[in-house]
């Protein structure tokens, strides 16, 4: 990694920390179009600036450190990472210039549970039937569908090859699907029998099995940049209460019992940045290695984000377990990463195959 | 130094490993004597001199000049042939020359840095029975005679201290300072008269400490390094200043023989001719160690390139040090585990290797080498959080 790249790296991650710690919890999408952080990724042609997953991944761990609500994983790094790995046919490269400057979200129904990280991606099924040509599944858990003016649905045809058939989302049935994190939106989207002969068919670009998989391991890294930024938050807030909340006649963080369980937060979360930066950059430049990378980011840093979120509401005493107080928001995010796009489990299954 | 030149290096030291890498040397030292031990690995190093590669840290002028670069792909080169480990020189090449190098005087690095690279071997006497994690609590004294210092007192946990040709001596030198400010820091030349050893043998069977008593030691004055009752910081100085790269090999080495020793150890058949490989729960800690292993030789190599551009935090190197000793412990408790019956049955591991030799239940005993020596695992999670996080210290007890 040259110094040059990890100083913009740098900067952006300022930047957006400001930007971002006044933009509260739920920062205005168009402040994030306006900062360009929408399509940081995207060709110049679109209107995008060329950059790479390493700077979204920066945007991932700055909104998880707010907890931020926001369909920057559904529409930037999901909508937008499909939009760029589909074949540039007609109509998609309108769309994804609309995705980058907020006119539109996009979501992508992708399997996002367990079975997304060593099985089958694609939840929907296109079959040609009476010279019409019919969608058929369900997708659930879907980041931001609700949010969202078209769904990318990847499908299988009859002939097993994948591809992405994108619908405006009022033809869906989308069923938000509430959960103890307040601070997602998910939804289950259903085509039944959905007649799509008059839309495009999108093919994603070279081997498309690959270029599905690859974006789940997008989304899957950007979740635990995600629970990267939000354990980050806690231990920051969990050491600012030990420095200032007395007992026994003196910080709390002066004794041991505290002191070392934040010691051990920071040593988790050392090892969980450097994991995640790996994987980030190996996504970026698209190297073999990528998907172990990947799965380890995925299972180390989700794992790590409840052990401090935990540790962080223990630490807190009573007032961390009151409502008011925002350590069960992160607790709940944290506990909501560790499952979306494969638990740690799964990864470390696919990390297994790979021992033969 | 650009990629192409870096990937030229490693391909030099490749064919280098494969050309002087003993054969079987583990076999070899495995239930080595002494003298075996230690002939081996003054050839091993004198082999890597030649080379260039034995003291790649050291500037230029002394015989090192390795950029950190270039040391990072000697260590993972190293690692990946599996070679020796200079096991007997480490305070020698880091320690000593570390402290020589900040610290002392022209003279002092004329006379040892080439001689350590004849093999001068060094020992360090730190710790004391009553000064363990309260280093500074130290108690040996030296006393000032003219242009000399006499030494009392009894040092403990010196490492082949029995096989040293000299020692970096920490002794208080002003008994009224308060205690970090009244010590000083010596080059002991260890033939001195009124040094007495008596070897410590360790919960593995083997013999690698000693205890040391001092009885009226003289040292020249010659021979102190840095101020008088500035040991201290000297000391300070140089106990992390090599830990990054120290560490960076230690990593590399878990990262190589280590996981592919636990990844065949997983895949061998059980007693009962299942497959622990296809074992869930093998697979999964096995990935997991895998996972935490790639974290850490990351971070060691981002520790290095802190270190180089000055911008070191103030807990890396005690990030890296816990993070290291308690995957090493995990990680061969797992190996035991899994090892079973016939783990117990090694009753000696091969001399000149890492901490992850393969005689798993042995490996696990000796992995409190790592949690205890060096700043305990507590000591070590004190500092993070105080010099890391800035959490206040415990109010000193006053009595």
């Amino acid at each position: 990694m040259s110094a040059d790249l990890t100083e913009v790296r740098e900067e952006l991650r300022g930047v957006a920390r400001d930007l971002l710690s006044k933009a509260g919890a739920a920062p205005d999408w168009q402040l994030l179009a306006d900062a360009g952080w929408l399509g940081l990724e995207a060709d110049a042609a679109v209107g995008g600036s060329g950059a790479s997953f390493t700077e979204v991944a920066v945007i991932m761990e700055e909104l998880g450190r707010i907890a931020a609500v926001s369909p920057y994983l559904g529409s930037i790094v999901l909508g937008a990472g499909a939009l760029a790995a589909l074949d540039p046919l007609p109509g998609r490269d309108e769309l994804l210039a609309d995705v980058i400057t907020g006119r539109q979200i996009v979501a992508v129904a992708l399997a996002t549970g367990d079975e997304a990280v060593t099985e089958d991606l694609s939840p929907f099924s296109i079959e040609a039937s009476a010279g019409r040509l019919r969608l058929r599944g369900s997708a659930a858990f879907v980041p931001d569908a609700a949010a969202a003016d078209w769904i990318l649905l990847p499908a299988l045809t009859a002939s097993a090859e994948p591809v992405v058939v994108p619908v405006r989302s009022a033809r869906l049935t989308i069923e938000p699907q509430p959960v103890l994190d307040g601070t997602r939106r998910l939804a289950r989207v259903t085509a039944d029998d959905l007649d799509v002969s008059a839309g495009p068919t999108w093919h994603p670009a070279g081997d498309p099995a690959a270029a599905l998989r690859r974006l789940a391991d997008r989304a899957a890294l950007a979740v635990a940049c995600d629970s990267l930024g939000l354990s980050h938050a806690m231990l920051d807030a969990t050491v600012r209460y030990a420095r200032q909340r007395q007992q026994f006649g003196r910080p709390i963080g002066s004794f041991q019992a505290v002191k070392h369980a934040c010691a051990d937060m920071l040593v988790r979360l050392s090892i969980a940045r450097e994991l995640v930066e790996a994987a980030a950059a190996a996504l970026a430049q698209g190297t073999s290695a990528a998907a172990a990378e990947v799965s380890m980011a995925k299972s180390y840093a989700c794992s790590a984000a409840m052990d401090v979120t935990g540790k962080a509401m223990q630490l807190h005493g009573g007032i961390g377990y009151t409502w008011e107080s925002v350590v069960h928001v992160y607790l709940k995010r944290a506990m909501l990463n560790r499952s979306l796009f494969g638990s740690p489990a799964a990864h470390r299954r696919r990390l297994a195959l790979r021992y033969g | 130094m650009g990629t192409a030149d870096l990937g030229q290096f490693r391909a030099g030291v490749q064919r280098w490993c494969s050309a002087h890498v003993p054969a079987h040397w583990r076999a070899a030292q495995t239930g080595a004597s002494q003298e075996e031990f230690i002939s081996f690995q003054q050839a091993w190093f004198q082999q890597l001199r030649a080379g260039g590669y034995a003291v790649p840290h050291w500037p230029a002028e002394w015989g090192g000049g390795l950029s950190a670069a270039e040391q990072v792909i000697l260590y993972q080169e190293l690692a990946a042939h599996d070679a020796p480990r200079l096991v007997l020189g480490f305070v020698s090449i880091h320690h000593a020359a570390a402290t020589l190098l900040a610290a002392g005087t022209d003279a002092q690095r004329r006379q040892h840095l080439p001689a350590i690279l004849d093999g001068e071997i060094w020992c360090q006497g730190f710790s004391e029975p009553e000064a363990g994690s309260d280093l500074a609590s130290l108690r040996t004294t030296a006393r000032r005679e003219g242009d000399t210092f006499v030494v009392n007192g009894q040092k403990i946990w010196s490492t082949w201290a029995l096989v040293a040709d000299w020692c970096l001596l920490l002794a208080r030198t002003d008994p009224a300072a308060p205690k970090r400010h009244g010590i000083s820091y010596f080059l002991m030349d260890m033939r001195s008269p009124g040094i007495e050893l008596r070897p410590i043998r360790q919960a593995t069977g083997e013999w690698h400490f000693c205890e040391m008593f001092l009885d009226n030691v003289e040292i020249p004055a010659a021979h102190l390094v840095g101020d008088e009752n500035a040991g201290w910081q000297v000391a300070q100085s140089t106990l992390s200043a090599e830990r990054g790269m120290t560490m960076l090999e230690l990593a590399e080495r878990l990262g190589h023989a280590g996981l592919s020793r636990l990844q065949r150890l997983c895949r061998q058949a059980g007693h009962d001719e299942a497959h622990p490989a296809v074992d869930p729960l093998v697979a999964d800690q096995l990935a997991s160690f895998e996972t935490e292993i790639a974290g850490l030789r990351a971070l060691c190599r981002r520790v290095v390139e802190r270190h180089e551009d000055g911008r070191a935090g103030p807990a890396d190197a005690s990030i890296v040090k816990l993070f290291y000793s308690e995957l090493l412990q995990r990680m061969t408790g797992f190996g035991a585990d899994l090892a079973g019956l016939q783990a117990l049955t090694e009753l000696e591991k091969p001399a000149s290797s890492s901490w992850e030799s393969g005689a798993w239940a042995l490996d696990f005993v000796g992995s409190w080498e790592w949690t205890i020596p060096g700043g305990t695992s507590e000591i070590q999670r004190s500092i993070i959080g105080e010099r890391g996080l800035g959490l206040p210290r415990e109010p000193a007890v006053t009595s």
